[in-house]
């Protein structure tokens, strides 16, 4: 016998307050005033002969009438009319959802993490079946639901094993995208099997305010999965971070600016941050203190310190957490260029095209460029100096020197020659092989851009609509080539009469490029176009590697690498003194796994670059699980297993009550009480009335 | 101290309270009298019923008091002569009138909270202000100066001893004021009457004087300190008297608000006693400061309470003239 709402059994102790009422001495029911109590003396209050019971089986009737009504309400049921097998719980899928960014090393988080994670383990049934995720601003899964799903015990195994492996990186948190994947994945189950089992979301995170969340917005939350949040939260919440301010009109002079953010929920208000460097030479005598108040930040002025000029880090001191501490500085260094230019113009004569290439090459702020005009036959560096990245031919070029020219170019070299007249284009015969040159065109007719293609480095900066527009440079003098197939020899960019406008031919380690037609305005309206010095900055970049794109990065974002003449592998010494190769066509570097100063290298060159923590990962104050459920996430609160169990039992008995429906029956019989009760009542009344007139 | 005796011996000799309890279906029944709104009408339905009941004009002689016969000579009013002593001596007398005086009369009501009671459907309050606005206008209509002092735990209102016009309908909206005090406190309205009224007159304190006897006797001794002429009233509510409650409840004190639980059955024994004790103190207390005390039970004719007042007026004033004959002819023998 079970009662479904044993609280209605309270209604029982109805039935006894008429019965105390009856029995407890009367209190006085009313009030007399009275002019004055002065002759008054209290009484003692009497008891009456009410309180003897007259009718006792009436009492008796009225009490039963309640007290199954009470019983009624109670709803009891009958449990051994129908034993159900109550072992075997609904078979769920649970997926651990694990933080593992940069905000997880602190204090001791991360154990705790990997406990909560072990926790959940512990409570899992033998048919349940798990999945472990790992996040930060990717989705790893570490063990899918369907890795050997039908051994549950090995499969705990597993789990745990690579829990065990698992660490926090230094990537930032990319919290909405981790949901909203491992959601689809449980609310698209691979098989029928999958498909009954109850879908259950368990994150364990620190909950960060820095975490992304935005994939939500777009999202819409299947409603059959809940998710158990394990928000975990640190003693010691202090966090600051440090970051170095990018100036772009700074000079080398300028005392550098650093902010310094404090988390809201921040202890601390006092830090201090100074410059050091890899060898922690650099002592703190420029240690500079700086005071934030939580949830705000502050910009202070750090000059670097006279005795280390070379240091390449901020440090933070004050702070608990220490992996935001330090912000890594590369300072942009202005690259040495040396150009030569073969030619015979003056460099102040508009007419010809040096002029507009010395003003497109000068006045950039990461490259010095020292331009070297001279003739061709004529050294193209002095002895003991290293040859120029690029040199401009604009004469031709007579037969005695085209083997050093060849040697230049093929030893990694990169020449950019601008066809003159007829004679310098037949000239160049020995670098582009097959070359024919036809009839220079003067024509009234220009010619203007026709096909590009901008998946050369030349021209990929152009290759968005907003910029691929070339159609209003009109080109008036041309020289007509044909180019053989097979030749060798690259097209870049075309007339719209077909003839080839730049070509491109790659000898040795180094390259050649062709224009057809100068950017004078006597044979072209090129050199005064918008175009011409973005142009001209890509042909120094593929002849010098690029240079202010390696200036600095976050964890996990990805550096193009520099694209360089020579063809020779490129080295990227990550932190730790790694090397890591990659092919010379190689353009991009994604393995930017944690901060630290990166060095590229490349031939004999070597670039160092900054990787740094994202910004937000800093931001350490807990976010509100509130939020989580504004974006349609769907919560609930973790439950554990024997508690499953008691509510699965609790259903199974509102069946059973439903199903047997007692309380009809008690109903019928208080009602049956109740009419005997009121017969009763009369018979009595009626046979004192009687008594009372016979003995009147 | 003179009253207007002569009127006083004629009402007496009419003797309507020898059997007043007998013919009360003759007089006006409080309960209806207490239905009237206005006080001065209400005044003026005792006062003339009870003088239409005496079947004498009330607008002779109210205001001279008889002082001594002389023989009659010629010349001389019949009305004044003494036909009575003629029957009974043969000679002829004239009665001789002692000068005219104003009557000088304070009226002194208790409206104090302890007043509200009553179980009658009107309170002790509302009955006190009746008597007192029958005293006023009986008072009034011979021509007398009527004041009055309304109090509680102090004085409310002050009206000083006065015959002019318009001054009864003054006294009689002095007496409408509703109950407000908590407590009865006789010493300020005597002091104030010590102070303001310099001639000797005549004092008629209506209250239920339930408060304790020691300070009470103290209180009435005032009445007399200066030789005024002082009569009390105890306005009682019968419930007061007989303590006729039945059911056992919780008695709340109309002044101080304190309650007690009293079964009357078992209280009533003792009541009863304690009552007659405080109501024997203070008929004590008054015999011995010669203060006149009369108990006007609330479901008693007004008329009756007139009447015993001017009877025992009359016998007083009787008794006055009697001692002064006696001081006079004691005087002439001695002188003689």
């Amino acid at each position: 016998m079970g009662l479904l709402s044993a609280v209605y059994l309270a209604g029982l102790a109805a039935v006894s307050l008429p019965l105390l009422f009856h029995l407890i001495r009367r209190t006085p029911r009313g009030k007399q005033t009275f002019s004055s109590l002065m002759f008054l003396t209290p009484s003692p209050p009497r008891v009456t002969r009410r309180s003897r019971l007259d009718h006792l089986l009436l009492l008796l009737l009225r009490a039963a009438a309640l007290c199954l009504l009470a019983l009624a309400f109670a709803r009891p049921f009958l449990r051994e009319s129908a034993l159900l097998p109550l072992a075997d719980l609904p078979r769920r899928r649970v997926a651990i959802l694990l933080d593992t960014s940069a905000s997880m090393q602190r204090g001791d988080l991360w154990k705790r993490a990997v406990a909560q994670a072990g926790d959940v383990l512990d409570d899992l049934g033998p048919t349940d079946d798990v999945a472990l995720f790992a996040f930060n601003d990717r989705l790893q899964t570490v063990v899918d639901f369907a890795a050997s799903s039908n051994a549950p015990a090995a499969k705990m195994d597993l789990v745990r094993r690579e829990l065990a492996q698992l660490k926090p990186s230094w990537r930032s948190t990319d919290l909405g995208a981790a949901l909203a994947a491992v959601a689809n994945e449980l609310d698209a189950p691979s098989n029928d099997e999958a498909a009954i089992a109850e879908p259950h979301l368990v994150l364990i995170s620190d909950l960060q305010q820095g975490s992304r969340t935005d994939a939500l917005q777009a999202f819409s939350w299947p409603q059959r999965v809940p998710v158990v949040v394990h928000a975990l939260a640190i003693e010691q919440p202090t966090n600051a971070s440090v970051h170095l301010l990018a100036d772009e009109t700074e000079s080398e002079s300028a005392e550098p600016r650093v902010r310094v953010a404090n988390a809201s929920d921040s202890v601390g208000e006092e830090f201090y941050v100074h410059w050091t460097t890899s060898d922690k030479s650099a002592t703190d005598d420029t240690m500079v203190p700086i005071y934030v108040p939580p949830g705000q930040s502050r910009v202070v002025r750090l000059p670097r310190p006279k005795s280390a000029p070379m240091a390449d880090r901020i440090v933070l001191r004050g702070d608990a957490a220490e992996f935001d501490n330090v912000h890594y500085v590369v300072a942009p260094r202005q690259q040495e260029v040396a150009i030569a230019y073969l030619g015979a113009e003056q460099a102040d004569d508009p007419q010809g095209p040096r002029y507009y290439f010395e003003r497109a090459i000068s006045g950039m702020p990461l490259r010095k460029v020292d331009l070297r005009a001279s003739r061709v036959g004529e050294p193209l560096s002095l002895p003991g100096e290293k040859p120029p990245k690029l040199t401009v031919l604009a004469e031709a070029v007579p037969e005695p020197t085209r083997e050093a020219l060849e040697s230049y170019v093929s030893s990694g070299g990169m020449l950019l020659v601008v066809l003159k007249d007829r004679p310098m284009a037949e000239s160049l015969a020995f670098l582009f092989e097959g070359l024919v040159v036809g009839d220079e065109t003067e024509s009234g007719e220009y010619q203007l851009f026709g096909e590009i293609d901008f998946t050369h480095p030349l021209f990929a900066p152009f290759a968005s609509p907003r910029y691929s527009d070339f159609t209003k440079i009109h080109f008036w003098k041309r020289r007509s080539l044909t180019i053989p197939p097979g030749a060798g020899t690259r097209v870049i960019a075309w007339f719209d009469n077909h003839e080839p406008a730049i070509i491109e031919r790659t000898i040795g380690a180094g390259r050649a490029l062709l224009f057809a037609s100068g950017w004078q305005p006597s044979d072209s309206q090129l050199a005064l176009s918008t175009k011409f010095v973005p142009l001209m900055q890509e042909i120094l970049d593929l002849a010098c590697g690029r240079q202010d794109s390696l200036a600095s990065a976050t964890v996990g974002q990805t550096i193009s690498l520099p694209q360089q003449a020579s063809l020779q592998p490129i080295v990227v010494i990550n932190p730790q003194d790694e090397r890591i190769e990659f092919a010379a066509t190689t353009e991009n570097f994604d393995q930017t796994d944690q901060p630290g100063i990166y060095r590229v290298r490349s031939g004999d060159a070597g670039l160092p670059f900054a990787v740094n923590l994202d910004a937000a990962e800093s931001n350490t104050a807990p976010l509100e699980v509130a939020q989580l459920e504004q974006l349609g996430v769907r919560l609930a609160k973790s439950v554990s297993r024997s508690e499953r169990r008691l509510e699965q039992r609790q259903q199974r008995d509102r069946e059973l009550e439903n199903r047997q429906k007692i309380w009809r029956w008690l109903i019928v019989a208080a009602v049956a009480v109740l009419i005997f009760e009121t017969w009763l009542a009369g018979w009595t009344a009626r046979r004192i009335r009687q008594t009372t007139e016979a003995l009147a | 101290m003179r009253t207007s005796g002569s009127q006083l011996r004629r009402l007496s000799e009419t003797r309507p309270a020898r059997n007043a309890e007998s013919q009360s279906a003759s007089f006006i029944d409080p309960a209806a009298l207490m239905r009237i709104e206005n006080l001065e009408l209400r005044a003026k339905s005792v006062v003339e019923g009870f003088l239409s009941g005496l079947h004498r004009s009330p607008y002779h002689g109210f205001s001279v008091e008889f002082s001594e016969y002389r023989q009659y000579s010629d010349g001389d009013d019949l009305r004044y002569l003494d036909w009575r002593l003629f029957a009974r001596s043969d000679r002829y007398y004239i009665k001789r009138f002692e000068e005219e005086t104003n009557l000088r009369c304070y009226l002194l009501v208790d409206l104090s909270r302890s007043m509200g009671f009553g179980s009658l459907g009107y309170s002790k309050a509302e009955y006190a202000k009746t008597a007192a606005a029958t005293f006023a206008y009986f008072l009034s209509l011979q021509r007398d100066a009527v004041g009055l002092v309304t109090f509680d735990e102090g004085i409310q209102e002050f009206l000083p001893a006065r015959f002019r016009p318009g001054h009864l309908h003054r006294v009689m909206l002095g007496l409408e004021r509703s109950l407000a005090g908590t407590a009865t406190d006789l010493g300020p309205p005597l002091e104030q009457i010590a102070k303001t009224a310099a001639k000797r007159g005549l004092i008629v304190l209506i209250s239920d004087l339930l408060a304790p006897i020691e300070s009470l006797e103290t209180q009435l001794g005032y009445l007399r300190s200066r030789g005024h002429e002082a009569a009390v009233m105890r306005v009682l509510d019968p419930a007061e008297i007989n303590f006729s409650f039945e059911e056992a409840v919780l008695f709340e004190d109309l002044e101080s608000g304190r309650e007690l639980y009293v079964d009357p059955q078992a209280a009533r024994r003792r009541y009863l006693e304690r009552f007659a004790e405080h109501s024997s103190a203070i008929s004590r207390a008054c015999s011995r400061l010669g203060i006149d005390e009369y108990l006007l039970p609330t479901d008693r004719p007004l008329e009756l309470a007139l009447f015993d007042f001017l009877n025992a007026r009359m016998r007083r004033g009787r008794q006055t003239a009697r001692r002064q004959r006696q001081a006079r002819r004691g005087g002439k023998q001695g002188g003689g």
